[in-house]
């Protein structure tokens, strides 16, 4: 059709009707592929949570080897990320694209604090030997006692692992809408990929809020 | 594209607000001790903070009720997943006919007979000695 229409916006594809069905269409599909994210998670979920019923004791005793004063710090960082990338669709809507690419500049910085913080947490667990399955070698005044504790290490490991790899991925992903928006690319005509990026950058914190209780602050 | 809902700015704010209250809230509840309730307290609080994200961050509230519908049906197959799942692992060796399929993995696994003591930092130490001692000079 567009094809046709001198008038027709340059963003607007010749199969699309106009410029809000190409846009409900974007954001159908990315919830499509949300939903695929929730299912890759679930698997992961249903194994915390059959494993937890098999030896309830043993992970209320090992979560105390994480550091909960990291994981709140990190739960803070995440959300307010959350907010600033929530304010950056909120600026570019109001056409304000300076404090959008400012918001988007701190979303970027926030996720790497979260990666920094999950680092630290990392490379102590590595030094002490809490690693999963096999490589688990740890066995301290609180810890020699448990049963199977490389089994909750296995799944602390996979569960935050995915969990980084979404924030590292996110992270890209937001460089580039920090480019694209600095170039003008993205307006309040257009800004569909911000939309469709904000809407995965907070499954990620969404995600997040539920390993944080399931992880760090068992009964 | 004027015809998008904008979520007012102090909209944004108060959402962000509550959801770093509730963290606090839930870590707070974590020191108190509810027995079983504890879990079922900190999935409640954080299925609130999931909702808060989900309906005004990711702008749900406001969308076209295809994309709900859409996110609803992934966690309604999450519980078709568990609750199938917990039938079968929960319930193994009930019916008494095969034993030994009851807690079949509760054995502490072979390897850790082989692993030395350590102290908390890992480094290995053996049975009787001052790993208090130790412990000090370190902090």
């Amino acid at each position: 059709m567009s094809d046709h229409n001198p008038n027709a916006p340059s963003h607007l594809k010749h199969y699309f009707h106009d410029v809000n069905q190409q846009y409900e269409t974007s954001k159908f599909a990315m919830w499509a592929f949300i939903l695929t994210e929730v299912l890759t998670f679930a698997g992961l979920f249903v194994a915390y949570i059959v494993y937890r019923s098999w030896y309830p004791d043993m992970f209320v005793d090992a979560h105390k080897l994480l550091d909960v004063n990291k994981g709140l710090t990190n739960t803070i960082v995440l959300i307010t990320s959350s907010l600033t990338m929530a304010l950056a669709i909120w600026a570019i809507q109001k056409n304000n694209k300076k404090l959008s690419v400012f918001m988007l500049v701190a979303t970027f910085i926030f996720a790497l604090a979260f990666l920094g913080i999950k680092y630290l947490e990392y490379s102590h667990k590595f030094e002490v030997g809490q690693l999963p399955g096999l490589y688990y070698s740890y066995m301290g005044p609180d810890a020699m006692h448990l049963n199977n504790p490389h089994i909750f290490f296995s799944i602390y490991f996979i569960m935050t692992g995915l969990h980084g790899l979404h924030v590292a991925i996110g992270m890209g992903l937001i460089a580039w809408l920090i480019y694209s928006t600095q170039k003008g690319n993205l307006t309040s005509e257009y800004y569909t990929p911000m939309e469709m990026i904000g809407i995965f950058w907070h499954l990620v914190d969404l995600i997040w809020i539920y390993l944080f209780p399931l992880f760090y602050l068992i009964g | 594209m004027s015809e998008h809902h904008i979520t007012p700015l102090k909209t944004y704010l108060i959402i962000a607000s509550l959801l770093l209250f509730l963290s606090g809230v839930t870590v707070w509840v974590s020191y108190v001790d509810l027995g079983p309730l504890n879990i079922v307290v900190a999935m409640l609080v954080a299925t609130v903070k999931a909702s808060l994200v989900a309906f005004f961050f990711m702008h749900l509230l406001w969308d076209d009720k295809k994309n709900l519908t859409l996110f609803l049906m992934s966690l309604m197959f999450f519980g078709i997943f568990v609750t199938i799942t917990l039938l079968d692992t929960e319930f193994r060796g009930d019916l008494g006919l095969n034993p030994e399929v009851k807690n079949p993995i509760n054995n502490r696994a072979a390897f850790y007979d082989t692993l030395p003591l350590t102290d908390t930092h890992g480094h290995p130490v053996d049975g009787h000695s001052d790993d208090h001692d130790k412990d000090k000079d370190h902090h």
